[in-house]
């Protein structure tokens, strides 16, 4: 018994001793934290990865998380959030005009994010479903900006978010919901034709 | 007897060795250009909630505990923090793009909404972080005036 009193004493004087010196340094890292942040969000292109880029790509990722979304299936939709962030990694910004460049990283900086919370929320659809509804805003300005190279449609249903209404791009004309799935697969209507 | 002495000392070693591995501490005292507060109007009573229910992990200011002191503990929250502002900073919220700040403020509101925030580990702990219908409401209605 005396033995564990001792050792315990002995613990907290040395807990004291490196606590107090390892407490210094503090101010300065959180700036480079907060750096941290912004620039790993930039895509890392490598050579092999620049050849095979365009919009169309993350585009049809994100057709097919909608349509994934329609189902009710949460895996696909993740996986098509994992496909979307990889699309994001080989897009090849070199050959857009400045106009260009700023819609895109604008778009990219948030969509990506988005891609990966989805990408991570498998077995949480209703989470899912809310970070599509904010990628889908950001995919309509991209398709706006770049065309999709095939004939879209932009959707709405008026019942998700309490009413409030929300937004989504398909491939088809005929109305499958993304936001309520099988349960009401036909709510919402066509607002605008994509090309 | 000898036996299990020889083991807690030797656990006892190895839990005052762990202390001087004690991660970088959140508490940078100095308000950036990017906080939130310099770029949109806080309320102060939106701004009480944010500071006791939201900053200790989205924010560059963390108010530790005593036990953060005291490791593993302290790394634990370390890393709580760490993927707390990845996701959210509001002393850099200056430095989202635009469309990201409305997606985080969207957010923001489904998170307080549904309740998955702030999270129930650390409401446990934090029994002031807990909101109240009146605070969720004062935080929904205050994102939901800045995005429009």
């Amino acid at each position: 018994m005396k033995h564990i009193i001792l050792i315990a004493t002995a613990n907290i004087v040395f807990f004291a001793a490196c606590n107090g010196s390892n407490n210094q340094p503090k101010t300065g890292n959180d700036t480079v934290q907060s750096a941290q942040v912004t620039t790993s969000e930039k895509p890392v292109a490598t050579a092999d990865q620049q050849s095979t880029s365009s919009v169309k790509e993350i585009v049809n990722s994100y057709l097919k998380m909608k349509n994934a979304l329609a189902g009710d299936d949460d895996k696909g939709t993740a996986a098509a959030g994992d496909a979307m962030v990889a699309a994001f990694d080989k897009f090849d910004k070199s050959s857009l005009t400045a106009d260009q460049k700023k819609v895109y990283e604008d778009v990219e900086s948030d969509a990506r994010e988005h891609a990966e919370h989805i990408g991570k929320n498998a077995g949480n659809i209703k989470h899912q479903r809310e970070h599509f509804d904010m990628l889908s805003k950001d995919m309509y300005e991209l398709v706006k900006t770049f065309g999709a190279g095939q004939q879209l449609y932009y959707d709405h249903c008026p019942m998700y978010n309490n009413g409030k209404g929300a937004d989504w791009i398909s491939e088809t004309k005929e109305i499958s919901n993304p936001y309520f799935g099988k349960k009401m697969s036909g709510c919402g209507t066509v607002k605008e034709e994509l090309k | 007897m000898r036996r299990t002495n020889k083991w807690l000392l030797m656990l006892l070693i190895a839990f005052a060795v762990i202390q001087c591995i004690q991660p970088a501490r959140n508490k940078s005292g100095q308000v950036l250009q990017t906080d939130i507060t310099n770029m949109y109007e806080v309320p102060a009573d939106v701004q009480r909630v944010l500071k006791s229910a939201c900053y200790d992990c989205h924010s560059n200011n963390t108010r530790y505990p005593w036990y953060s002191y005291i490791q593993p503990a302290g790394w634990w929250l370390a890393h709580h923090i760490n993927e707390g502002k990845e996701e959210l900073n509001f002393s850099d919220f200056g430095s989202y793009s635009l469309r990201r700040r409305i997606s985080k403020l969207r957010s923001i509101e489904n998170s307080i909404h549904d309740g998955s925030m702030p999270l129930s580990s650390y409401t446990l702990l934090h029994r002031d972080a807990r909101l109240t219908e009146e605070e969720k409401r004062l935080i929904i209605a205050w994102v939901g005036g800045l995005r429009d």
